[in-house]
């Protein structure tokens, strides 16, 4: 099984290598392939690779230069490209830039009207991001209510002020005359009669005509698809958001096993800007580990659970006992108005509001008292938070229900007189005739319903013979006692909801400024100012400052609103009436937050809160639309006002729109849609859809968790994989860079995009660098040897003067890292190890992304630093000359890895001993591809000169981030610097970028690998023996420069080691390898200068 | 832009907005406040690219900064020597990584650089003891902190390794439920 994955890895490495092959390769001859590619379609894949990097550029983990770099690159390429293609293309590129320019543009100006930016912004910064989702949920709801109204205003309020009947034309329309005298007093304005009862903001005031204004605007039935589609719009907005969030925190729905990691590392909240939000930040922070702590070490302990238990029964029954209370209050509230009402013509100001009042009076006062009760129960504090917020969501719906029922109730006895009184003013003189007259043929449905309910709140003992005695005897002293004219407009029970609800939210509004003034800005005036002259200390002791309490609030936004939805139909009014005071509150709010609040010990968690809340909205909007919808399907309209005067359900308009408005055709055919025949089977196929689709959902659920398996399992195997992959890039990388200098022609075909934006960046990365960026280039064109000899000559002074820094720190680094070596020293060229663990890198992340289905730039990301690794791994072929000896190393490693996975170690020293001989090739099947490939690469002299320059650059940059290390610097810049010249010639700084980051980590995770490997090698030791010789191969070209070093460096480190062992034997076999080495010079026609050079940086390199 | 003195052209104004997550009034903002951390320091005039950088003991002193317990870290990060030295893209790119459009992997990348103290590309016990000193102002008993890092690194940690990779922190914080919303700043 090992081996086939190894098979597998292998393939798609070589499949991998040889694309960056070609890239590099299209890189180093930019100018060619540019003259070259006249294919449109490449060229134009070219410029859709270009923009996609234009656009994913900001996702990038890139500093900014480079980035800017990139960016300009990529641009001038897609511009320089775009012309050749066609011109048709060239219009649609110029389009799209035009697009998108007015887009941004666009969206510079729409954030410009994102209100409250900065307000929200400073409380985040006062108070972190738990306080701010409060603002930013109620700026949400505004946006939501803004909406709302503009529908409303658009489609119903302007057209029935611009074309409908004009204030005072119709019955309807007119304040009756024995309230005129009193239309403009305070109280009755305030109790929204008078002028305001019949205004647009009610009901009652839309005309019933069928078309108004000379277009012919069907009022009705904009009144009445309006009404429906707020709640629809509504819900298809809280939907949508939902869906975001739950998008954006798609994780959060895994279980829970990273307690320890997310108390520590998300805990901060890096929004906090204010000393003393970042002191009671710091100190949650410390209770919430401490909590943690505990809970893990005493996973639960019950003391006395009796007198818990006991105490959480009791204080469930004191909350249900509330709950009910309260809701009976308010039941009981509605009741005596309504029965205040009939008794009494002028009713006072306190008789007018007692409903609003009673209801603002406990959703302020109950919370507190949960709170309260909470206490008994000594719950965690997370689970009483819940339990809060449930409770006050119960207390909220039940008040708004309870609310509804009882003005639904008093509707149902309003209907009851107005179609009585209807009758009567017709013919009053029996019951038997009002029933009989053609209007009210529907009054005998309806008539049971009410008199039912008559009976239980007039008489419950009496019989329905009396009780209709009873209702008559009513009925007529109505009649008698009332003006008949008064009773019908008041009739509207449509208008009184609305009035009702309308109060409701300002009597709201009126309380919610009165507690912030109250319990935040007195106490906290009181607190601040008479602390120092009280008995106690007022700011730390009873009542503090006042607590923001996220929850609570946002619960109370959650009622305000459906409040608005509630109401909406019978007050169109309601969500602009809704948007002031939305906007009133947040200003309030903030500046009462600013000023007087300190943030909540308990913040409940923002982003999961975050759905939560908008569920607990969802629902909301949902109990809030029911009592509307039933009102609309159950109750008859109004006969003397409002849009749908003398209909027989509100919804009757529809049908009657669909009959009289549309061709005859069109109504058939809704017959037959709205026919059962129809309505059954869809009603079918939803629910086998939602079937379908939770099945799914559960299927998906599964494999999400099997991948999360997977990707676990993954992880710990690809560190076993990593030095054998490592190995196999640096391998294919290098002979692929080597044939590629032979078949330029061949790579200028593909990949043709991502490196031209490389190539751009590069240049840059060279920084310092830069004068030996021209070698690189040279490296393909081979000019000639006698210039790259003379830089060498430059390189090798500085491989000297190098030199004494390089086997110090070698040597720290053995005395501290004695069993690291082992396993470097085994991989041999330390040069090739380095930027094999970057291959490793570059390979890992594609790997784990590619099963992680990521987005595709990462992928890309993934794969670009293999390329700058493999070209890394190309510069660090510096031993070219000695290519035999480079290559056996590989082999070894690469045995090594299967080794340990098979954990075969005896076949091993076999494997040795047949490497041995020298050209191992042959005895290798798989790896014989390589090879042959390798037998032309030798046969090029001329790249030795530029490959000693790069290993005298490849030293000095060792040299340079070795120097580096001690400091506190950031390993992941070092490695970039060392990239640098990895790369100075591949040049793909784009690569880098991603490497920098990611290759940084991963090179830790290979050397830990061999680490791991280490134990291997010990256990291992006569095999050593061979590979020493092999390392010693590589180290004899050494002597003449580093000898020295390496035997200081050897007597000062244990002979444990078998890092020094290694370098022991190395002096000791010199001689003997002395020979084949300078054989290799003698092939490689050079000066035994460079390859002193090469060796020395080698040494050095083999330390890192 | 009529007598105001031009900042940016408008060719950097929109390679700004290309490479970060910000708009083109944001960037002119975050120049502003660039500009008042040192104002004799920065021109006003970036139109030729000046090369400034500002140390990090500027940068820290900033107010959206300041009480951050990371506030070091996250400079280093960021600054192109690693020692915190910010030159205008640097912090720009900050701000962008840091702002609330910015997508996890990359806070992610970010947030590791910022909590790996000795930058050795792994989150080893010490930077877990460094990150939990700061962030509880050395309340926690040493022992206490020594069970929390090894009770952390015990869960993050899926190779075993006995510290955190950079592939097993992305593993842990892309489930974080609150970490897109608090390793944000505002600015």
């Amino acid at each position: 099984r090992a081996m086939s994955i190894i098979l597998l890895v292998y393939s798609t490495l070589t499949k991998m290598a040889t694309h960056l092959y070609k890239d590099t390769h299209t890189n180093n001859y930019k100018d060619e392939e540019k003259a070259d590619s006249n294919d449109p379609e490449e060229m134009f894949q070219n410029i859709q690779i270009q923009k996609e990097i234009i656009a994913n550029i900001r996702s990038r983990p890139w500093p900014m230069r480079q980035k800017l770099r990139a960016l300009r690159q990529a641009k001038e390429i897609v511009l320089k490209y775009e012309g050749r293609l066609t011109r048709t293309r060239g219009y649609q590129a110029a389009g799209a830039e035009l697009l998108r320019k007015f887009s941004r543009l666009a969206y510079n100006v729409v954030v410009l009207f994102i209100p409250w930016e900065v307000r929200i912004k400073k409380i985040e910064s006062h108070f972190g991001s738990g306080v701010a989702s409060y603002f930013i949920f109620l700026r949400w709801l505004f946006g939501i209510n803004i909406v709302l109204t503009i529908m409303t205003g658009a489609f119903v309020i302007l057209p029935e002020l611009l074309a409908g009947a004009p204030f005072g034309t119709t019955a309807s329309k007119t304040i009756p005359k024995e309230h005129l005298s009193s239309a403009q007093d305070l109280d009755t304005i305030w109790s929204l009669g008078g002028y305001l009862q019949y205004s647009v903001l009610f009901y009652g005031y839309y005309g019933r005509d069928r078309k108004i204004g000379k277009a012919g605007y069907r009022l009705p039935l904009a009144y009445f698809l309006v009404g429906m589609a707020v709640f629809a719009s509504s819900f298809i907005i809280l939907l949508r958001r939902m869906a975001k969030n739950s998008q954006l925190s798609f994780a959060s729905a895994s279980d829970e096993n990273y307690t320890f990691c997310w108390r520590v590392f998300c805990a901060w909240d890096y929004l906090i800007g204010n000393p003393e939000a970042a002191e009671s930040k710091a100190a949650a922070i410390v209770n919430n580990i401490r909590e943690a702590i505990v809970e893990e070490q005493e996973k639960k302990k019950d003391k006395s659970l009796a007198v818990m238990i006991s105490l959480r029964i009791l204080a469930n029954i004191l909350v249900l006992l509330s709950l009910a209370g309260s809701i009976y209050i308010i039941y009981f509230v509605v009741e005596r108005s309504q029965d205040l009402e009939k008794v009494k013509l002028e009713l006072s100001l306190w008789e007018k509001n007692e409903v609003s009042v009673v209801v603002s009076l406990i959703t302020m006062i109950a919370p507190s008292a949960f709170e309260l009760i909470a206490q008994l129960e000594m719950y965690h504090p997370r689970t009483t938070l819940r339990f809060q917020l449930a409770r006050v969501l119960v207390l909220y719906l039940g008040n708004l229900y309870s609310l509804i029922i009882a003005l639904l109730d008093k509707v149902n006895t309003m209907s009851l007189n107005g179609t009585m009184s209807a009758a009567t003013v017709i013919d009053a003189t029996t019951f038997q005739a009002t029933i009989a007259f053609p209007v009210e043929q529907n009054l005998s449905t309806i008539v049971p319903d009410i008199l039912d309910k008559k009976n239980q709140t007039l008489s419950p003992g009496l019989g329905l013979e009396e009780n209709q005695t009873k209702l008559m005897s009513v009925l007529t002293v109505n009649k008698t006692g009332l003006n008949v004219q008064r009773r019908e407009q008041d009739q509207c029970w449509e208008t009184y909801v609305g009035q009702e609800m309308l109060k409701l939210s300002i009597i709201d509004m009126i309380f919610t400024v009165a507690s912030i003034l109250l319990i935040d800005f007195f106490r906290g005036l009181f607190v601040r100012y008479l602390s120092d002259c009280w008995c106690w200390d007022l700011e730390s002791k009873f009542p503090e400052y006042g607590e923001f309490k996220i929850a609570e609030n946002v619960l109370h936004l959650i009622y305000n609103q459906g409040m608005i939805w509630m109401g909406a139909f019978f007050s169109p009014c309601l969500p602009a009436f809704n948007v002031l005071k939305l906007i009133g509150l947040m200003y309030l709010r903030s500046w009462a937050v600013l000023t007087c609040n300190v943030p909540h010990q308990q913040v409940f968690r923002a982003s999961r809160s975050n759905n939560f809340y908008l569920a607990m909205l969802l629902f909301m909007l949902f109990l809030c639309m029911l009592p509307t919808i039933v009102a609309i399907a159950r109750y008859r309209p109004s006969l003397t006002c409002g849009p749908f005067s003398g209909q027989e359900k509100i919804y009757d308009i529809i049908s009657e729109t669909i009959d009289a408005d549309f061709p005859l055709w069109f109504g058939t055919v809704m017959s037959y849609v709205t026919s059962p025949v129809v309505v059954l089977p869809a009603l079918l196929l939803l629910f086998m859809l939602i079937y379908y689709l939770q099945s799914i959902a559960r299927s998906l659920k599964f494999t999400n968790h099997q991948l999360r398996m997977q990707l676990q399992t993954v992880s710990r195997i690809s560190m076993y994989f990593l030095c054998l992959i490592s190995c196999f890039f640096m391998f294919t990388a290098r002979l692929q860079t080597k044939e590629g200098s032979n078949k330029k022609t061949e790579q200028e075909s593909d990949h043709t995009s991502q490196e031209s934006s490389v190539r751009s960046t590069s240049p840059r990365r060279n920084g310092s660098v830069t004068n030996f960026e021209s070698p690189v280039n040279r490296v393909s064109s081979i000019k000639t040897i006698s210039q790259p000899a003379s830089r060498t000559e430059v390189n090798k002074t500085t491989a000297t003067s190098h030199n004494p820094g390089g086997p110090i720190l070698q040597k720290h680094k053995l005395e501290q890292s004695a069993n690291r070596h082992p396993g470097i020293l085994q991989s041999g060229a330390i040069g090739a190890c380095r930027s094999k663990s970057y291959h490793h890198v570059a390979y890992n992340p594609s790997g784990k992304y590619a099963e992680n289905a990521h987005s595709d730039p990462i992928f890309r990301k993934g794969i670009r630093p293999v390329s700058a690794e493999a070209m890394g791994g190309g510069s660090t072929q510096n031993f070219m000359s000695r290519r035999g000896h480079t290559t056996r190393y590989v082999i070894v490693n690469e045995h090594d890895a299967r080794k340990k996975l098979m954990r075969s170690s005896v076949r091993i020293p076999r494997h040795y001993r047949i490497e041995e001989p020298g050209e191992i090739v042959e005895l290798y099947p798989r790896n014989i591809k390589r090879y042959v490939c390798r037998t032309p690469q030798r046969s090029y002299p001329p790249h030795f000169a530029e490959e000693e320059d790069e290993e005298g650059m490849g030293l000095r940059r060792d040299s340079f981030s070795q120097r580096h290390r001690p400091r506190s610097l950031s390993d992941l810049n070092q490695p970039a610097r060392f990239y640098i010249g990895d790369k100075v010639d591949s040049q793909l700084a784009l690569a880098k970028d991603l490497a920098k980051v990611r290759y940084g980590m991963y090179e830790d995770d290979y050397e830990i690998e061999w680490e791991d490997l280490a134990p291997h090698a010990h256990a291992r030791a006569k095999v050593k023996g061979v590979e020493h010789i092999k390392v010693k191969t590589k180290c004899k070209n050494e002597p003449s420069l580093s000898e020295s070093d390496s035997a200081s460096i050897a007597s000062s480190s244990d002979q444990q080691n078998s890092s020094t062992d290694q370098y022991i034997q190395v002096i000791h076999n010199k001689e003997k390898y002395l020979k084949p080495a300078g054989k290799l010079m003698k092939k490689k026609s050079k000066t035994t200068t460079d390859l002193n050079i090469s060796g020395s940086s080698d040494l050095i390199c083999s330390n890192v | 832009m009529g007598n105001k003195q031009t900042i940016f052209t408008d060719e950097q104004l929109d390679a700004y907005q290309d490479c970060t997550f910000f708009t083109r009034k944001e960037i002119l903002r975050l120049h502003g406040r660039y500009h008042e951390l040192a104002p004799n320091l920065v021109p006003m005039d970036y139109t030729n690219d000046p090369d400034v950088k500002l140390p990090l003991q500027l940068i820290i002193n900033m107010p959206e900064l300041k009480e951050n317990p990371f506030k070091q870290r996250i400079v280093e990060a960021f600054s192109e020597d690693g020692q915190g030295n910010l030159s205008f893209n640097d912090f720009v790119d900050m701000f962008s990584v840091l702002s609330e459009m910015a997508p996890r992997e990359l806070k992610a990348i970010y947030a590791f650089k910022i909590y790996d103290f000795n930058t050795d590309n792994f989150i080893c016990k010490s930077d877990l003891e460094q990150t939990l000193n700061k962030l509880t102002r050395d309340e926690l008993a040493a022992e206490e902190v020594n069970l929390v890092c090894e009770k952390a690194i015990e869960e993050a940690d899926l190779d075993g390794d006995g510290k955190l990779a950079f592939t097993d922190f992305e593993n842990m914080i892309s489930r974080a439920p609150d970490f897109l919303s608090t390793f944000h700043i505002r600015i």
